[in-house]
């Protein structure tokens, strides 16, 4: 058996050394896996995702990634592991253009130039950047510098992407791309964990969903387990996607209140109906 | 929309500063309560004092005092030693370096070639010393006891441009906020394998464009978005602004000008004697 992508085993991390962030959190995420990682504003969720690549280190417990212990990594080695995406794009974007702005982790990570030309060309023909390419990433618009972000770290192609916040500020055209894009890269069984507050996103995406509050964490299921517990939902001040919410209305007529998706809500009305009409027939 | 209230004048907006990077210790004293212009007046003069003079038991009386009026003012002993923290090493240094580079006098205590220690050199090196300390004290009794708002706000009442001070206020305000976003512009980059602090001093400055053109980027957008957010609640430079808590001299001000006053007379009868 594989060994877990990530594992954190009761982790603590306190900010400024008092101010509680995590406590004793301990979860596994699978490789191949795609995780989201939900909770309200400060109940831990970037702190758990910066412990994941080292940018934080915890105050007790353990972290491991790729079976390796990352305590004994620097961030710069665990970024050949784990790529993470930041919620503000402008907090990454510096060089003259876009090509440079990806260009800059492959140079990083050292690879050799046919390979790096290679990603270069195929990540902007992937993100649809090759018309900005020789432009400056700062005079783009929110949605390109975005995209951008996005585009090179993805251009590393690490074994775990963590990205947090990813679809914030972005139009649904946008959001789709990112989700694609990020599909294409599971299905060669990289790792995806995102932090989001977007539950349909959640709902449609996500295999795992790791609920985070006051720095613990409250459930660790799949999206159609952890939006049938209200009161789970309830306690973590999440609210579920409206076509959750639907199903959860109509239990009285027979459904399970559970539907993480249009889909899945779909097709068990069509189950109960046709089990119905048998039932009358 | 002008203000309401009856006094008229100019006020910085005291929600603008935060007291995370300042020094600024929240007490009921009677130091926190002075009009922020008599400490600054009191700051003047004190510099006049340790400038113009340079007697070893004037520094240790006034460093002293300055303790006495900080623990006084319950200011907490971290703060003080926070201070001490950055000037010990450099008073060291100066009380050091003196004997050799100014020697004087007599008695010679130690001769090496051309290194003469004399005990007058060693005495005005510790003066010179002490000088530097009590300087940077006589500032901290300013700033500790003083909000960024109310500074702001006396610099103002002084003379100073209300834009000039309104874009101190802010240039504070915001300082926190731009070493966080440092930080996280330093995490961004490291994430994407980006390694500092190899090399030679130019190959380490040039290692940080990454993190500081972003920085300067991030710090452009704040800024052109900050204008727009001062300009879209009706501020316009130059137009008449209304007070909700107005500068007033009280009467522990009065006192203690013409402490400083007197001080000051003090100062220069010491330098320069009675005429």
């Amino acid at each position: 058996m594989s060994e877990p992508a990530v594992e954190l085993s009761n982790c603590h991390y306190r900010y400024n050394g008092t101010v509680p962030a995590l406590q004793g959190v301990s979860c596994t995420i699978e490789p191949g896996s795609w995780v989201a990682v939900v909770g309200q504003n400060g109940s831990g969720k970037t702190t758990l995702a910066k412990l994941c690549n080292g940018l934080l280190r915890p105050h007790a417990g353990r972290v491991r990634v790729m079976g390796q212990d990352a305590r004994r990594q620097s961030v710069a080695q665990l970024a050949r592991q784990v790529g993470y995406l930041f919620q503000n794009p402008d907090h990454q974007l510096f060089a003259p253009t876009v090509r440079e702005e990806i260009a800059f982790g492959l140079d990083n990570l050292g690879f050799d130039p046919a390979e790096k030309e290679e990603r270069l060309e195929e990540t902007l023909k992937l993100f649809g950047l090759e018309a900005f390419a020789e432009r400056p990433p700062a005079v783009l618009g929110y949605g390109l510098r975005r995209q951008v972000t996005v585009a090179s770290l993805f251009a590393l192609r690490p074994p775990i992407l963590i990205l947090d916040e990813p679809t914030a500020g972005l139009d649904w055209g946008r959001t789709k791309l990112l989700l694609e894009r990020s599909r294409i890269l599971h299905q060669s069984g990289h790792t995806i964990i995102f932090v989001t507050h977007n539950m349909r996103l959640v709902a449609e995406w996500a295999e795992r969903v790791l609920v985070l509050h006051k720095g613990r964490l409250l459930a660790d299921d799949t999206p159609r387990a952890v939006f049938g517990q209200p009161e789970l939902l309830a306690r973590a001040a999440l609210s579920p996607p409206p076509i959750t919410e639907l199903s959860q209305r109509l239990r009285s007529l027979g459904l399970r209140g559970d539907s993480p998706s249009v889909e899945a809500f779909c097709e068990e009305v069509a189950q109960l109906v046709a089990a119905r009409s048998e039932a009358i027939s | 929309m002008r203000g309401s209230g009856s006094a008229r004048g100019r006020e910085i907006g005291s929600n603008l500063v935060s007291p995370q990077f300042d020094l600024y210790v929240s007490r009921a004293s009677w130091l926190h309560r002075l009009d922020p212009r008599t400490k600054m007046a009191f700051v003047t003069v004190s510099f006049a004092l340790l400038l113009l003079n340079d007697q070893l038991t004037l520094m240790v009386a006034y460093l002293v005092a300055v303790h006495l009026l900080l623990r006084q003012a319950e200011i907490p002993w971290s703060r003080i030693r926070w201070l001490w923290d950055r000037t010990w090493l450099v008073s060291l240094m100066i009380f050091l370096l003196w004997p050799i580079f100014y020697p004087s006098g007599e008695p010679v205590l130690v001769g090496w070639r051309f290194i003469q220690i004399t005990v007058p050199s060693l005495v005005e090196g510790l003066s010179a010393a002490l000088r530097v300390i009590d300087l940077a004290f006589a500032v901290l009794v300013l700033l500790v006891s003083t909000d960024q708002t109310r500074l702001v706000q006396g610099l103002v009442r002084l003379g100073l441009p209300f834009e000039w001070g309104l874009g101190l206020a802010i240039g504070l305000r915001y300082l926190p906020l731009l070493h966080g976003t440092y930080q996280t512009i330093t995490d961004a980059q490291r994430a994407r394998g980006w390694s500092p602090g190899q090399g030679s001093l130019i190959r380490r400055a040039r290692a940080y464009v990454p993190a500081l053109v972003a920085l300067v980027i991030a710090a452009l957008r704040l800024s052109d978005a900050l204008t727009l957010a001062l300009a879209a609640r009706g501020f316009q430079p130059g137009q008449p602004r209304s007070v909700r808590r107005p500068l007033r001299m009280e009467r522990a001000d009065g006192w203690v000008l013409g402490a400083s006053g007197l001080l000051l007379v003090a100062a220069v009868v010491l330098r320069f004697g009675l005429p």
